[in-house]
């Protein structure tokens, strides 16, 4: 990771996009960061972190994105500019907050919060576009195109904030924050902070000065208005809207952030720079309006370009209508013409042909056999089916619990939760999983199946979470489970770390964001407290967990909490630890595809350690791989793997 | 063999789901796919094997009489009542030790007894019940092993999971004690070796036990449990006509007795179909069903190795033996046929057809047709 703390202004370094990010913070003299780990933005918190000393900031690694946001907005009242960050998903915990916060307004110090959406769901369950919540709430949002002009317009963005008063989001996506590329940096502050102050108290006749305390009072919802039409007229002539492209053109492309690329490329490619302009916007809520307006009555056609949700699209063609007849000629082209998808991640190519068939032209972009040699070309890839990693703890859980439901017979029911375990839903978690949508929604879910007993509900019901999980919103379903006796197995997969998303801390490791010791929230304390009934298992003891499991199955009674602990293997390689085991295959008794085996070590518990010998049929050991938990020693039915105690 | 090509999945389908299963323990722990847990037969997970032991091996999938008899005995099957039989007479233990804890003439644990002490095997794979009373299967290697396994259960008990779980590099000599249906997979062991376990050979003789059913854990399992402290239950009995009880025996001498009327609604369902009192494929059937008078055992010996065994016995003096009146023999051999008729009357039942006989479909006609006369 790179040190972004570098004071050199004007150099050229190479960063990531949430780098970059981070560094546009500290340019803007942000003073507090705070943010649940989310891909893709997991790495702007450590990249200041990192630096937090250094730059006199402090950075948070929070519970969850709700509470980092209120951490921020804290910041933001007391006079210190503050920094949120959160995946897609996190805006919609924050949200409850934000759609408050923007009735009193920030304080004196900006706020800004940065989105990263996540097209084509490579990082996430879903493909949500998070800009509609500007959008119903009423705040600032801006757009970036590159890792460079995400470092500009984070820093600006802190300004706009003030200016307007208002929390302001800047929305990435994938591509802009996990790309590196270059920027040029630019000044840092010096290290010293304002002194945080609270200036206002409740003063009834004069509620518009109050601050933080909103209210349903016109009085609050008037003025978001006015300080979002303030925003509307500071964008109109924002640098980080651009127009490329011929006086008059023949097409107009409406763009914005990472699609930008992908339409300069597409209009080079087509040769067709004289006939297309591309109008690039970087704020994108509210909407500049009268520059739009401009560039709309230049041309004929409008060909909107941006993923996921018709967003631009919908608000230019809100415009045009307001502007009729000005814009009757207009024709559009984009989502609601099906010229792009309004999902998934967008291409140069989508984009050519979109443009091709738009301005009436063939393209040939490969040779005509090249479709056919991709296919042949494909089949030489060996499948990589989605899977844990080599001894991952939650393979023995999964297997345990497995043998559990089967040997109760009564088709236990798991609500799934979000984390590497999510993958319970398929092969690596022996398809277990029946249910995953929202972080601790597994145990709110269970909890009301937990209560269908009266309409003849007689499947046991269990949910898992993983600890950092747990900690950001089970607690809360636990509670409600316990509070209305609902009876399901609750299974905390405690790995030690917030694996997914790269082994972040959280309120249960004792470790700040900043690497400083932490205060341990004991999980099994906080459950033990709640009212549930708490076992802890190693889920290598694979003997011990089944049995643990099915008697909690069929225990009567409210929530029952079995905390499955065991070190994810990457964090135990992080730490050096060794492996406990070196592990072989007696060849001689491996039964591989025979009767009382059938590869039950490669074909069903699949941990990628273990591989078949091509020349023998046997299993055997991926000694790269392998990091001798020695799990597949105790699963094998014929003993032919063999586990010996590693020379520590 | 006639049934290739299937495995757990037609296992399933043609015996388990369809109420055909004995409880013998064939098909478990050889296989890390199946188990039998609280009284059912489970499966832990997808085999995609296309042939299986499981299905191989179960006393309830297509049944080569001929064939296993053959294995068994070398002839062809040709009884239709208690099968071959070259000595028939009843005995009792004369070990007081043996004959306080064996269930009735506890001629059963003294020949094991014998066999362990003289080395003829090192290892009996039998069944025993735990501190709950439930079966399981068992090993015992010696005598007092072997006590602790002595008594009935009469519920379903898996027992052939002990031998399936010896290695299959295992070389010890083996006797293996149990019912009709699990010494008729035993057979079918015989005739085709099971891949995943100890070579047949090593087994140097099967003790049959006389079973008319046996009651499902399932269901009369949790019952036992609201009817006693299992803990203080010394031995289980059903003791013989005129008498139609279900005792309970404790520790403190009491019996409590309820009605079998009242135990028969917990007979395990695949029983019905059972067509084996006196488990014909064995070297040795001993029992009491139908014939022994109160504290002996009518013992069947239908092999040499078997003969070789009671001669053994009668030498070293550790059984008692009296001939089986004429009249006991015939009614056994009633009760016998009357089960094969009365399984043979459930499977046609079930399959709507005289023709279609499940799993003694390979009888032959004249067999068959004993089977089916009333």
């Amino acid at each position: 990771m790179a040190n972004i703390a570098v004071n050199r202004p004007g150099s050229t370094v190479l960063l990531m996009g949430n780098e970059a990010v981070a560094r546009g913070a500290l340019e803007a003299g942000v003073g507090v960061a705070a943010a649940y780990p989310g891909s893709p933005t997991s790495e702007v918190i450590p990249a200041l972190a990192e630096v937090a000393a250094e730059m006199n900031i402090y950075v948070e690694w929070s519970s969850n994105e709700k509470v980092a946001t209120e951490v921020a907005a804290g910041a933001s009242f007391a006079g210190i500019r503050s920094l949120g960050v959160m995946k897609q998903n996190g805006a919609n915990v924050a949200a409850d907050f934000i759609v408050n916060l923007n009735m009193t307004g920030i304080g004196s110090a900006g706020m800004v919060i940065f989105i990263s959406d996540d097209p084509g769901g490579g990082t996430s369950n879903n493909e949500q576009d998070s800009r509609t919540i500007a959008k119903w709430i009423d705040n600032p949002l801006m757009e970036p195109s590159s890792a460079q002009e995400a470092k500009e317009m984070i820093k600006w963005a802190f300004e706009v904030s003030e200016a307007v008063n208002l929390l302001t989001f800047v929305r990435g996506v994938g591509r802009i924050s996990y790309t590196r590329s270059n920027v040029v940096l630019g000044e840092l502050p010096g290290k010293a902070k304002p002194r945080p102050f609270f200036p206002e108290i409740w003063d009834m006749n004069n509620p518009g000065k109050s601050k933080f305390t909103s209210g349903p009072f016109p009085v609050f919802h008037k003025p978001l208005h006015e300080k979002l039409e303030k925003a509307r007229e500071i964008f109109e002539s924002s640098s980080f809207n651009q127009y490329m492209g011929p006086e008059k053109p023949d097409l107009l492309i409406i763009t914005c952030g990472a699609s930008t690329s992908y339409c300069i490329e597409g209009v080079d490619e087509l040769k067709m720079n004289e006939r297309v302009g591309i109008l690039k916007l970087g704020t994108t809520w509210p909407l500049p309006e009268k520059l739009v307006a401009r560039h709309l009555s230049s041309t004929r056609k409008v060909l909107f370009v941006e993923e996921m949700d018709p967003f631009v699209e919908r608000s230019v063609m809100e415009l045009a209508a307001g502007l009729l007849p000005a814009t009757a000629n207009l024709t559009f082209f984009g989502a609601r013409s099906g010229h792009l998808t309004p999902y998934n991640e967008l291409s140069t190519d989508i984009v050519i042909n979109a443009l091709a068939d738009i301005l009436g032209i063939t393209y040939q972009p490969r040779d005509s056999a090249y479709e056919d040699l991709a296919e042949e070309g494909a089949k030489l890839v060996p499948n990589r089916p989605i899977n844990m990693c080599p001894g991952c703890p939650h393979r023995a859980t999964y297997w345990a619990l497995k043998n559990a439901i089967q040997l109760d017979g009564r088709n236990g029911f798991l609500c799934g939760d979000i984390g590497c375990y999510s993958m319970g839903f398929a092969g690596p978690g022996f398809f277990q999983s029946r249910t995953m949508h929202a972080m601790g929604s597994g145990t709110g879910v269970a909890s009301g199946l937990g209560k269908l007993g009266r309409f003849g509900f007689d499947q046991p019901v269990l949910a898992m979470c993983g600890d950092s999980t747990f900690y950001h919103a089970v607690m809360p379903a636990l509670v409600n489970g316990v509070y209305n006796n609902s009876n399901f197995t609750l299974l905390i997969v405690d790995n030690s770390a917030t694996a997914m998303t790269g082994f972040q801390p959280h309120p249960g490791t004792g470790q700040l964001a900043t690497g400083e010791p932490a205060a341990i929230v004991d999980m099994e304390a906080v459950c033990r407290a709640m009212g549930a009934s708490v076992e802890i298992c190693d889920p290598f003891d694979l003997k011990k967990t089944t049995e643990t499991l099915l008697r909690k199955m069929q225990e009567d009674g409210g929530p029952k909490v079995v905390i499955m602990r065991h070190m994810c293997q990457l964090v135990k390689a992080k730490r050096k630890i060794p492996p406990a085991y070196k592990i072989h295959v007696d060849g001689s008794k491996c039964l591989a595809d025979n009767c009382g085996c059938n590869r039950l070590c490669t074909r069903l518990f699949a941990c990628p350690g273990l591989m078949v010998d091509n020349e023998t049929g046997k299993a055997a050991i991926d000694e790269a791989l392998c990091v001798g938990c020695g799990l597949c020693s105790d699963i094998c039915p014929v003993h032919a793997i063999v586990k010996e105690e590693a020379n520590r | 063999m006639a049934h290739a090509e299937k495995g757990v999945k037609e296992l399933f389908d043609e015996v388990i789901n369809q109420g055909l299963c004995t409880g013998c323990g064939a098909c478990i722990t050889g296989c890390p796919y199946i188990v039998a847990h609280g009284g059912r037969i489970v499966v832990l997970d997808k085999c995609t094997g296309a042939e299986g032991d499981c299905y191989k091996h179960c006393p309830r999938t297509s049944f080569d009489m001929d064939g296993v008899n053959r294995a068994v005995f070398g002839t062809v099957y040709s009884d239709g009542a208690i099968g071959r039989v070259l000595d028939i007479f009843m005995a009792r233990a004369k070990d007081p030790e043996i004959k306080k804890r064996g269930q009735d003439g506890g001629t059963v644990t003294s020949l094991l007894a014998l066999a362990l002490q003289e080395g003829l095997v090192e290892v009996v794979a039998c069944t025993r019940m735990d501190e709950d009373k439930a079966p399981h299967g068992y090993l015992a290697r010696s005598r007092r092993e072997l006590l602790r396994c002595a008594g009935s259960s009469y519920e379903v008990g898996f027992g052939l999971e002990a031998y399936r779980s010896l290695p299959k590099e295992s070389t010890e000599k083996l006797a293996i004690v149990g019912t009709g249906c699990q010494i008729e997979a035993v057979g079918k062991m015989k005739q085709c070796s099971p891949k995943n376990s100890p070579d047949p050979q090593n087994i140097r003789f099967t003790l049959g036990l006389f079973c008319g059913w046996a009651l499902s854990p399932r269901t009369f399992h949790p019952y036992l449990k609201t009817m006693c402290q299992l803990s203080q239950v010394c031995k289980f009995e059903i003791p013989h006509t005129p008498h139609y009880s279900f005792d309970f025996h404790f520790e403190n001498q009491d019996i409590s007795s309820v009605s079998l009327d009242e135990i028969k609604p917990y007979i395990n369902p695949g029983c019905h179909y059972c067509w084996d009192l006196t488990a014909e494929f064995s070297d040795i059937s001993i029992g009491s069903a139908g014939s022994a008078f109160p504290g002996w055992n009518t013992v069947l010996v239908r092999s040499p190795k078997g003969a070789d065994l009671i001669a053994l016995a009668n030498r070293k003096n550790i059984i008692e033996i009296q001939a089986l009146p004429e009249k006991r023999i015939k009614h056994l051999k009633s009760v016998a046929l009357k089960r094969k008729r009365a399984a043979v009357k459930k499977i046609t039942e079930k399959t709507g057809s005289e023709k279609e006989l499940l799993y003694l479909g390979g009888l032959s006609e004249s067999i068959a047709h004993k089977f089916l006369a009333q």
